[in-house]
């Protein structure tokens, strides 16, 4: 295969298993809010924002990986 | 996205600046600083409309402050307050409509799809914390005491002295350029109405940006001149 296949293939690798890593923490992330919800309705909006901080942290290791994609196209 | 890049010498050795980056940067400090000036400006003991608005951001920043961080934290709420602001408002400009106005290379967009913005802002945090902790602790913060368990701590926490900047400026970044990209894949798409609700979204992820950078300062500056560190 040529070079720049090789790449392509690569970077569709890296942004596919950054993504399971990301799925995986979100879903951990939500299961977590809706166990505290469900016990304690009435802390739903504080936990939501706490929710909202953690996913976004869970969610930058996909974007980690979507950095490393990018930067194997634009070779 | 490509940068409108220009190089200059300077006894012998060549910058390259990104161009566009300096002026949305520029552009949205100018915004902020003459917003903060005109705020500050009448100040009076019965506030008036803008003085309460501005207030209330303030007791947003002082109650965060308060939970997430011991006593004593009056002196770090000017470092996260303008990060705050400067990130939330470079994170909006970049659904502006900017990209009408042609540059000659690379387009006007949020100054922080840049990583050499993010990581300098991330740079500053290391810096402050770094020095924050020195000035708390003196040579304690580096090392508590003579022991093979505190010697490995001190090493851990050099590696923390790289991965925290790199993470920090990469999440930033990452995020806006992501968000950037999306909305071009959704307006090849459909021109018309298939990037609104990811400009919607991009709205909500710089809000969630600039909060997440702003928690991570405050909780790194915190472990710094906490007690158990």
């Amino acid at each position: 295969m040529e070079h720049l296949q090789l790449a392509q293939l690569g970077a569709g690798i890296a942004i596919g298993f950054g993504a399971i890593g990301a799925g995986l923490g979100i879903g951990v992330a939500t299961k977590g809010l809706m166990d505290a919800v469900s016990r304690q309705p009435e802390v739903a909006g504080k936990a939501f924002g706490f929710f909202l901080l953690g996913a976004a942290l869970a969610e930058a290791c996909a974007l980690y990986a979507f950095v490393i994609a990018f930067l194997l196209l634009g070779k | 996205m490509e940068h409108w890049l220009y190089t200059f010498n300077v006894a012998g050795h060549s910058f390259t600046v990104n161009l566009d980056t300096i002026f949305t940067m520029w552009f949205a400090m100018i915004c902020l600083i003459i917003f903060a000036f005109i705020a500050t400006r009448n100040l009076s003991v019965v506030p008036g409309k803008l003085q309460a608005c501005c207030e209330k951001v303030m007791s947003f920043f002082w109650g965060i402050m308060d939970t997430m961080m011991p006593a004593g934290n009056k002196q770090h709420v000017p470092l996260v307050a303008s990060l705050f602001l400067f990130i939330l408002f470079a994170n909006l400009m970049g659904q502006l409509p900017l990209r009408i106005i042609h540059i000659k290379q690379g387009e006007l967009a949020s100054p922080t799809n840049d990583i050499n913005m993010t990581a300098a802002m991330a740079i500053i945090v290391l810096i402050y914390y770094v020095g924050a902790g020195i000035i708390k602790k003196g040579p304690k913060f580096f090392l508590h005491d003579f022991s093979f368990v505190s010697i490995v701590m001190a090493l851990v926490e050099l590696l923390e002295m790289v991965t925290r900047p790199l993470s920090l400026s990469i999440r930033l970044f990452a995020n806006i350029f992501a968000g950037e990209i999306l909305v071009s894949i959704a307006l090849a798409a459909s021109a018309y109405f298939a990037p609104l609700p990811v400009m919607l979204f991009e709205i909500l992820v710089a809000f969630i940006q600039a909060t997440v950078f702003m928690m991570l300062t405050i909780a790194y500056v915190g472990s710094a001149t906490g007690e158990e560190h």
